[in-house]
């Protein structure tokens, strides 16, 4: 019986991209189901895999045995746990409390961010007018990626070093700060560059450009939805 | 290991960690941190900058590692302290129980907001939006599943770090006199009954600083 994730659509759905890269950059095979957001049904459909009427949920088993996770990081706590070999978390005990501080401060955190640069993948980049509380966002986690890949990250081009959950958490933030060329520093580039990179992005991202289903609360170009060509680099 | 808190009867972060800790029966030192009138931001900042570069609180430092948010160190607790089990021992119940956690990690802002943790305010009812409602239909449902499956009276049998994130929510609905059912009810005497929390309490009724944003009041304390 393999796993089940539930997700919303790869566009825009910033919590589904995290569980779902940790699985692929991680090789846990699952099967996928995509909810489009905000349409006609969408709530109900989503209601009949979980209560919390929120995706991204993790199916693992079936009858008495089933276990429904919700929420990202419960999500990817269920998966470090049944799959110890993949290494979601780094495995030194303090880049561990690290990863999980900032996965946790992700979680919570960065509203203003969150609502002013909404994920969307299709967006061709561009520019937008930030808050002084959106910038200051983007300057904390600039200084969360730069502490944790001085710290923690000389084994690779990760926040750790090699990808973990910490990453994944924060993959859309790299999606958001590339669809509104978000100016970083060179080390921050150079990290950013590594997600992209890996092969589970592009499978992410090749999928949410050929979506068809256009929300209109996350189209700030509104009536305009600028889209990059379905075969986009 | 030290715990770096704030005030006891407005920080309800701070509360998570530190009622986890005690009812867990995990020696530590606290450092207090207090913020409100007629102390300054300013001033609490500094001070809390002594101890920490996080700016912010709660966060606990064992040696060399400081770990900051509230599950964060909630998580590092259990490792390093697995016979304390802070999480369910089954793993189907801890994934249902970090879920439960993850939830009000970032959730219920409505309830939040119009309900910030007040210890010592006197039982008033309050008139909550539709919104908050539906926070607190929610916070009862989930409550009440995982009680029926568990058995009670914590809502995975035993107290863990799950009851630890819902501690400073049985104060507020305590506090404003929300309604809610029996079940719920016998799960907020059952947090309420800790001799953690009554120490907390204790605490907090002792304080003097004022924050005027977390009084509902205003400028009525009461």
């Amino acid at each position: 019986m393999t796993l089940r994730l539930i997700i919303g659509n790869k566009n825009y759905s910033s919590w589904s991209l995290r569980p779902w890269i940790a699985m692929k950059a991680a090789d846990i095979a699952f099967d996928e189901t995509v909810i489009s957001l905000y349409v006609e049904g969408s709530e109900a459909a989503i209601r009949a895999h979980s209560p919390a009427g929120k995706v991204p949920i993790l199916i693992d088993g079936q009858g008495d045995r089933e276990v429904r996770v919700w929420e990202s990081l419960a999500i990817l706590e269920y998966l470090a746990e049944k799959f110890p070999a993949a290494q979601l978390w780094p495995s030194d005990p303090a880049a561990r409390a690290l990863a999980r501080a900032i996965s946790t401060e992700m979680h919570a955190g960065f509203v203003p961010l969150r609502q002013q640069c909404g994920m969307n993948m299709w967006r061709p980049p561009a520019k937008r007018d930030l808050s002084e509380d959106a910038n200051a966002n983007i300057a904390r986690v600039q200084a969360l990626w730069t502490d944790a890949r001085t710290r923690f990250g000389a084994g690779g081009p990760f926040l750790f070093g090699r990808f973990c959950a910490a990453d994944a958490m924060y993959a859309p933030i790299v999606s958001r700060f590339e669809t509104y060329a978000i100016d970083v520093s060179a080390p921050v580039a150079a990290y950013m560059q590594a997600v992209i990179a890996l092969p589970a992005w592009q499978e992410w991202r090749r999928a949410a450009l050929r979506e068809t289903w256009v929300i209109r609360k996350f189209e700030y170009d509104w009536p305009d939805v600028k889209r990059l060509a379905a075969d986009a680099a | 290991m030290k715990l770096v808190i704030a005030n006891k009867n407005y920080s309800s972060w701070s509360m998570r960690p530190w009622i986890a800790m005690k009812a867990a029966g995990i020696a530590f030192e606290e450092v207090f941190v207090p913020f409100g009138s007629p102390l300054g931001n300013d001033e609490f900042k500094q001070r809390l900058a002594a101890y920490t570069p996080a700016g912010m609180v709660p966060v606990l430092i064992d040696g060399d590692t400081q770990v900051w948010e509230t599950l964060a160190i909630l998580e590092y607790l259990a490792e390093t302290f697995p016979d304390r089990r802070l999480w369910p021992a089954d793993a189907g119940a801890r994934a249902q129980a970090r879920a439960l956690a993850a939830e009000m990690h970032a959730g219920f802002a409505a309830l939040r907001r119009e309900c910030p943790m007040n210890i010592r305010r006197p039982v008033r009812p309050r008139t909550l939006s539709t919104a908050a409602q539906h926070n607190v239909a929610r916070i009862e449902a989930m409550w009440g599943e995982a009680r029926a499956r568990h058995g009670g009276p914590f809502l995975f049998g035993k107290f863990c770090a799950a009851d630890a994130m819902y501690a400073p929510v049985v104060t507020r609905l305590a506090t404003y006199g929300i309604k809610v059912s029996r079940e719920t009810l016998g799960y907020m005497e059952a947090v309420m009954a800790l001799p953690a929390f009554a120490e907390w309490r204790a605490g907090a009724l002792a304080e003097p600083w004022i924050v005027a944003e977390d009084e509902i009041d205003w400028p009525t304390v009461l």
